[in-house]
């Protein structure tokens, strides 16, 4: 059967009316409708839906919910929110649960047929364009180095260009690019520019290229480019991602995500009517926040971030060391012992002084003995910085029952992980770079102090977390 | 259904940091979190099917094996090759991030690690 199902959900009767009056252009098209998102999740259970426009303001259950219920039990449905709002929490969040795509409001009728088109095409037939070049040949202003492919759509007709649309589409349900909401402007863009050359009578092109970080649009245009205002918006936010020449309009598109990657996509919509609407998904994650970030210190963060060019394996290391200093590593053995018994004191009875006498003991001559190595600095220093905070915090520690559970069992790991460190190094001599714990081991020291100070840590680097 | 989670890393006290940020999505059974101080162990229990994950976290300093060898030997494997991986390390210079990317990990944490960027990556890469 070609037939495919599409479920319109919006509590607003009119609003139904106006899409269905819309959707009633395209063939093989079998619509219902649903009041507000219960209704949705139970004809999603029942009528099985293979496209949902949804609504996300609506009582009983809103838009949002409805479709966390839906992706959990039908992965497969698209689902196309429908909104007036660009808001880039909800937006993530929208992404999170998998919603599909999105139709902004006001509603530009030959946009969504033309979606609903490409989504549809897509959804029956499963078929690309790439073929495969001898020899690389960039076409786009942005990068020659490009992969050794492209796909190319010659936009002859509205087949042509629902093509693209298709195309389009499925990056998004692969999930290959992360910014679907920056897609969704794109094809608004070049859909305007192929409607524009196709009145014209012209034939242009529509180039993909790759790298292995991007994908670049590029359009080439036989007629003169006409900018209407609403391209203009686009162009501008985008900006940089953006190159017009002449005759030739190319957009590039990161494939991993940025955290800020939606920002530029937003201000578009800073000016429309209803930025006022919130929704409660938004102000659930405002409410919630978050721990107290602190930065740490340069200092800190230059040994953290030390790196050794040239790796030293245990066995080599072994060699140059002293026996005596061999000696005093060896006895840290025992040491191990008396820092699991105070420990186990401490957990007993959490007080002040039995977390000071764990600080002042245990980890004192374990920093001392690290700090005669002199290769270990960054180690000798975490394990010193901990020992004086512990003594500082000690108070607060004791005052916090859990806390001080949690406390006991990550100094219990920390200690599990400098017996491994000096049987890897000096019993077994077995690693190939006696550096694998420093940096890690004073990171842990940190987020143990973060722990204490009910603080995020950070070491306020743009590019903590990023996605290729 | 649960999606598996594996965190390797030879510290005891990174394992036990990451089970403490993702306490909610365990206990409310979103995730399963496993984890390995031996990426050897990892590796064999993947070769012969006793183990299997949707996500894998790993460090890369690691006296068994580095991680990114971890990650290259699991990207060679029919089954695992498509499977998130995420870099969750104190490197961060550009050199090894790009030989991260040309491995084909998914993503790269610095630490120390924040617990909500953390829940955050693996909520956006598992999509739960």
């Amino acid at each position: 059967m070609n037939t495919i199902k599409l479920l319109i959900v919006d509590d607003i009767e009119d609003n139904r009316l106006v899409l269905k009056a819309i959707c009633r252009k395209l063939k093989n098209f079998e619509i219902k409708e649903a009041e507000d998102g219960f209704g949705a999740v139970e004809m999603a259970k029942e009528w099985h839906p293979d496209i949902i426009l949804m609504d996300i303001m609506m009582p009983n259950m809103d838009g949002y919910e409805a479709s966390k219920i839906i992706k959990a039990f039908h992965p497969n449905m698209v689902i196309i929110i429908v909104t007036a709002v660009s808001d880039p929490n909800m937006q993530k969040n929208m992404n999170a649960i998998g919603v599909d795509t999105y139709l902004h409001k006001p509603i530009d009728r030959e946009l969504v047929l033309f979606k609903l088109e490409s989504i549809s095409t897509s959804l029956l037939i499963k078929k690309g364009k790439v073929k495969a070049l001898s020899k690389k040949e960039a076409l786009n202003p942005f990068n020659p180095d490009i992969r050794s492919f492209r796909t190319i759509f010659d936009i002859v007709d509205t087949e042509a260009m629902m093509d693209f649309g298709m195309w389009v589409f499925d990056q998004c349900a692969k999930k290959d690019v992360f910014a679907c909401n920056r897609l969704d402007l794109i094809v608004e863009l070049f859909y305007k520019l192929m409607r524009q050359e196709i009145k014209e009578g012209h034939k242009s092109s529509i180039i993909i290229e790759e790298s292995y970080e991007e994908i670049y649009i590029t359009m080439k245009l036989k007629s003169e480019l006409i900018l209407e205002p609403r391209m203009n918006d686009i162009l501008e936010a985008f900006q940089s991602d953006f190159i017009v020449q002449k005759n030739i309009v190319c957009a590039k598109i990161k494939k991993y995500l940025e955290s800020d990657v939606i920002e530029t996509a937003e201000v578009i919509y800073e000016d429309k009517k209803h930025t006022q609407e919130r929704l409660p998904l938004t102000e659930k994650t405002e409410e919630k926040n978050l721990k107290d970030v602190h930065t740490i210190t340069k200092k800190d963060k230059e040994l953290l971030r030390q790196s050794f060019t040239t790796k030293t394996t245990a066995a080599a290391y072994i060699i140059d060391i002293g026996g005596d200093i061999m000696d005093e590593i060896l006895d840290l053995a025992s040491v191990d012992e008396e820092w699991r018994e105070k420990l186990s004191f401490f957990e007993e009875k959490p007080t002040d002084e039995n977390l000071k006498n764990f600080a002042e003991s245990v980890l004192w001559v374990y920093a001392q003995t690290i700090n005669s190595l002199l290769e270990f600095t960054a180690l000798s220093y975490a394990l010193t910085s901990l020992g004086v905070f512990l003594k500082e915090k000690a108070d607060i520690i004791t005052q916090d029952a859990t806390k001080a559970k949690t406390i006991a069992m990550l100094l219990e790991n920390l200690g599990h992980d400098l017996v491994s460190w000096r049987k890897h190094i000096f019993e077994l001599q077995d690693t190939q770079d006696i550096h694998y714990l420093d940096s890690s081991f004073f990171s842990s020291c940190m987020q143990i102090e973060g722990i204490i100070n009910d603080k995020e840590i950070s070491c306020g680097d743009e590019d903590e977390m990023e996605f290729f | 259904m649960a999606k598996t989670v594996i965190i390797v890393d030879d510290s005891k006290a990174v394992v036990a940091m990451a089970e403490l940020a993702l306490g909610e999505l365990i206990q409310s059974g979103v995730i399963e979190f496993k984890s390995y101080l031996n990426p050897l162990k990892l590796l064999d229990g993947l070769q012969s099917g006793s183990e299997n994950f949707d996500l894998l976290i790993s460090d890369i300093n690691m006296p068994e094996m580095n991680g990114l060898d971890l990650a290259k030997a699991i990207k060679t494997s029919d089954k695992h090759k498509t499977k998130p991986i995420i870099i969750l390390t104190t490197e961060s210079s550009n050199e090894i991030k790009m030989a991260g990317k040309e491995i084909g990990v998914t993503g790269w944490m610095v630490k120390p690690f924040s617990d909500e960027k953390l829940v955050k990556s693996i909520k956006m890469v598992l999509g739960v």
